[in-house]
């Protein structure tokens, strides 16, 4: 029971991680239709922002204020100066121009910051005392901090999009641009936006995450594996759904640590490919994803 | 008096296809106007050019006189131009509530939103009833009065309607031409209808232009229209 409950934690753990990261991914194909590959590298880049304020003495918390605000900034600009142009002409520019923004970010990190391992301050103390005894497994306070904040991330995008005039428009150009336009809205303006808000929460997960991601420390290939594992529970749940991403990212993180926990033989370094697996099974059975009305057309 | 719209010479069309050539007409505050015109003559596009939808590519648009200088939907709106596209103008995954709502959002009165989201609810009861359902799982008629009640949440002073009979019931047209003749007479707004159920829309017209592939062949009171054989026989079938 014990040993259950602490891969339900640990799952739990890496599922709220896939969560958030899937959340920036639905919040741009909502608007966009296109995964945004380079969605893990801008969390990267404003993770190294947060380490280097954290370096200057910030404290953590403060520290990770400039780094969403950054973030912001650099998925605004990237939509309205480097997807926009493009996306008039080709839709697999789209995509071109996304793996450019993946290598450019993961360079320009690299570049500035050095290609180390930088040890990353923990936003919460650990330590030998840190986590509640329950049935004799450990529920870490790291764990109760990243559900909390995914839960308060999901409870305030869910009131934006439902109580808010731009939450409304957002949903609008989510279902169809033209008519949205149709109604008034501005829909490059709420595309920018969007960008924005989902590189801001990416930015708002980084510094959560890397501590609990292996090898608990920020490197350049810190965010692909993370990037790889939303994409697979962005999918699963469906790619245009809040909801989806909750479910999808928790469904897979507790499952893939059930899995590497029961089924020993397949070995730890098995969850990528297990992710893999997902993806493929995903776009063969069931496209649309749990919860989600559109389907991955391209990538 | 000005007119609430007015093009002059437009040309529009879609890639190196040209389909409106030189397209002039108006309308004036509170008037009913009817284009007619055989299928792919161009309606949908000059009602398209019309609302901002479509750039042009030559001529102009004027709101009370003064030149458009960026006609996009938002702003073609702002200055009190709506249209209720083709094919049901509504967005099919929101609700009907939401619909309404987003109808307004160029509006600066937030406060009296609500007011008009419940007159419009008491001009179509059967949407009050559906309020919270979704758009896309609306009749075709339900549909239909939604996309005019969103169209019209944004105040316009001029309605630009594209093909609102296609696909529904004899009764239902006839009630929401009723309900287009009653916006027209107690809001005073000016209606721009695109027509195959020429009859009907000559019923409440009180001018009509003649769309012959992406030129005016003809203008002239409906009343004239109404008596004209020729016309008669191209568009009334009698
Ligand atoms: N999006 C588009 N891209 C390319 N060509 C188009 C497009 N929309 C319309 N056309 C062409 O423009 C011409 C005019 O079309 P339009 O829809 O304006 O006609 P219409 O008068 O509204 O016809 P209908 O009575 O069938 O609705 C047609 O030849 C049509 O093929
Ligand atoms: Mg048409």
């Amino acid at each position: 029971m014990d040993i259950f409950l602490s891969r339900l934690f640990a799952g739990t753990t890496s599922g709220a991680v896939y969560v958030l990261i899937a959340l920036c991914l639905v919040m741009v194909f909502r608007s966009s239709s296109t995964i945004n590959f380079a969605q893990g590298e801008f969390a990267l880049f404003t993770s190294y922002v947060t380490w280097w304020l954290a370096g200057k003495g910030v404290n953590i918390w403060l520290a990770v204020v400039p780094a969403i605000l950054i973030g912001f900034l650099m998925g605004a600009l990237a939509e309205r100066w480097l997807v926009r142009p493009v996306r008039k002409r080709d839709e697999t520019a789209v995509l071109i121009v996304g793996l450019a923004l993946f290598t450019g970010l993961n360079g320009l990190s690299g570049w500035i910051w050095g290609s180390d391992e930088k040890p990353f301050p923990r936003m919460l103390p650990t330590g030998e005392d840190t986590y509640i005894d329950i049935a004799g497994a450990r529920l870490h306070y790291d764990t109760i901090l990243i559900v909390a904040i995914m839960a308060a991330v999901v409870a305030g995008l869910t009131l934006f999009f439902n109580k808010t005039s731009i939450g409304l428009q957002m949903r609008a150009v989510a279902t169809n641009p033209d008519s949205a336009a149709l109604c008034g809205v501005r829909v490059g303006r709420v595309l920018t936006l969007s960008w924005g808000m989902s590189a801001a929460v990416g930015a708002l997960a980084g510094p959560l995450l890397v501590p609990l991601v292996p090898p608990g420390q920020l490197g350049l290939s810190s965010m692909f594996p993370v990037l790889i594992f939303a994409t697979a529970a962005a999918l699963l749940g469906g790619l245009d759904s809040i909801k989806g991403a909750v479910v999808g990212g928790l469904a897979l993180g507790i499952g893939l640590a059930m899995v590497n926990g029961y089924v020993t033989f397949l070995g730890g370094s098995m969850s990528l490919t297990s992710a893999l697996v997902v993806i493929v099974a995903v776009l063969l059975v069931k496209p649309t994803g749990l919860f989600g009305a559109r389907r991955l057309e391209r990538v | 008096m000005s007119a609430v719209l007015e093009a002059r010479d437009l040309v529009a069309g879609y890639g190196g296809l040209t389909v409106l050539r030189e397209v002039s007409v108006s309308v004036d505050p509170s008037e009913v106007v009817v284009v007619l015109g055989a299928n792919g003559a161009g309606k949908s596009t000059l009602l398209s050019a019309l609302s901002g939808q479509l750039p042009l590519t030559g001529g102009q648009l004027l709101v009370d006189g003064t030149p458009v200088r960026n006609a996009r939907p938002d702003v073609m709106l702002a200055k009190g131009v709506s249209l209720v596209p083709q094919g049901r103008g509504t967005l099919t995954g929101l609700s009907v509530m939401d619909n309404l709502r987003l109808g307004a959002v160029t509006r600066k009165d937030k406060a009296e939103v609500g007011t008009d989201i419940d007159r419009w609810f008491t001009v179509f009861p059967r949407l009050a009833e559906r309020r919270d359902q979704v758009a896309g799982t609306l009749s075709g008629g339900e549909q239909q009065m939604l996309a005019v009640a969103r169209a019209m949440m944004s105040r316009p002073r001029l309605l630009l309607c594209d093909e609102i009979s296609l696909g529904l019931a004899p009764v239902v047209v006839q009630e929401l031409f009723v309900t287009l003749a009653e916006v027209n007479r107690e809001l005073g707004t000016a209606l721009l209808l695109v027509e195959q159920n020429a009859e009907l829309a000559l019923e409440i017209a009180s001018r009509v232009y003649l769309l012959e592939v992406g030129e005016v062949g003809a203008s002239g009171s409906a009343e004239s229209f109404r008596d004209d054989n020729s016309i008669r026989a191209a568009y009334l079938g009698y």
